[in-house]
């Protein structure tokens, strides 16, 4: 394996305690798994849907990785090998209730967007300016209820690379290969399902206060 | 030498790029001159903005402690020498029975 930068908060790195792990260090394996269940927690509850089964997901998970650790040779980033490992545990489950994510990319793709004249021009209804009262109203239930339905309202594919982007904070190289798509795969479905959530949210805002 | 935004459209096909600081400079200094002389670009921008805060803000959610005991508790009877924090042996000892008993995968 290749030397890794030093941590900033000068723990060990992955690598390190990946290595001890593999030497049978159980608590250089506890200290990955502390240092990464919050963020498998998320993609695999991104990708079920369900608390019950994200942490059956991440059970499942971390045993595979602490079998399969002799295999791991550090071509990849830990935590993306760990992702790709929970993700395909989230999709063989997926699988077991006939909710595959195969069956998924014959949805029909009714994503909302901006409207544009003939020549390009942003059409006035798409130009609301709503982000000012935003602020005032983020904490406002029916707000978070609106949110809440437009999101569920996305295809589920483009609704688990969104929440994992811009709620969970993981890197599109990290989606791409926990999801098994290219990274410009991951940056189009982003888009237009921010693209699709704005349209959803300035509905909202421009609806009488309630 | 850049070239040139004339329509909102190319605007907002990279707009996903560009707040995420990976567009290439010429077209993010493209992108940028456009901004300046298109109001409704510049709302865009920002609603484009607010909808991954306020999602961000709605929607997002920390793994529950419970889980962690468990998941501990798991791997511990399962991972020669795995250790739980202190912490975790704490919250254990008071967990209800139900919440740290082992799942079987």
């Amino acid at each position: 394996m290749a030397p890794e930068e030093p941590r900033a908060d000068g723990q060990p790195g992955d690598r390190e305690l990946v290595e001890k792990a593999q030497k049978g260090d159980g608590t250089a394996f506890a200290t990955l798994v502390e240092r990464h269940q919050r963020q498998l927690y998320r993609l695999a509850l991104r990708m079920t849907g369900s608390e019950a089964d994200a942490q059956e997901v991440l059970q499942e998970a971390f045993l595979n990785a602490y079998q399969k650790l002799p295999l791991f040779r550090g071509e990849a980033q830990f935590s993306s090998w760990l992702y790709r490992i929970a993700a395909n545990s989230a999709l063989m489950r997926l699988r077991r209730k006939r909710r595959a994510p195969d069956a998924l990319a014959d949805q029909p793709l009714e994503l909302a967007g901006p409207k544009f004249s003939a020549e390009g021009y942003l059409e006035p209804t798409s130009s609301s300016d709503w982000s000012q009262r935003a602020d005032e109203r983020m904490m406002s239930g029916q707000l978070g209820a609106a949110i809440n339905k437009a999101v569920e309202q996305l295809p589920d594919d483009y609704r688990t690379v969104f929440l994992l982007k811009d709620v969970d904070g993981l890197s599109n190289e990290d989606i791409a290969d926990a999801l098994d798509l290219t990274v410009p795969a991951v940056k189009s479905r982003l888009h237009r399902a921010r693209l699709a959530l704005r349209e959803k949210l300035g509905e909202f805002f421009d609806e009488p206060a309630k | 030498m850049t070239t040139e935004i004339h329509h909102c459209k190319e605007c907002v096909d990279l707009l996903g790029e560009y707040i995420e600081g990976t567009l290439p400079p010429d077209r993010a200094q493209a992108l940028e001159d456009h901004l300046s002389l298109c109001p409704p670009c510049i709302t865009f921008v920002r609603t484009y903005k607010a909808t991954r805060k306020l999602c961000r803000h709605a929607l997002v959610r920390d793994m529950p402690r419970e889980l962690m005991h468990s998941l501990s508790s798991f791997l511990a009877e399962r991972v020669p020498g795995f250790s739980c924090s202190e912490s975790d042996k704490s919250a254990a000892s008071v967990a209800p029975a139900a919440d740290t008993a082992p799942k079987k995968v």
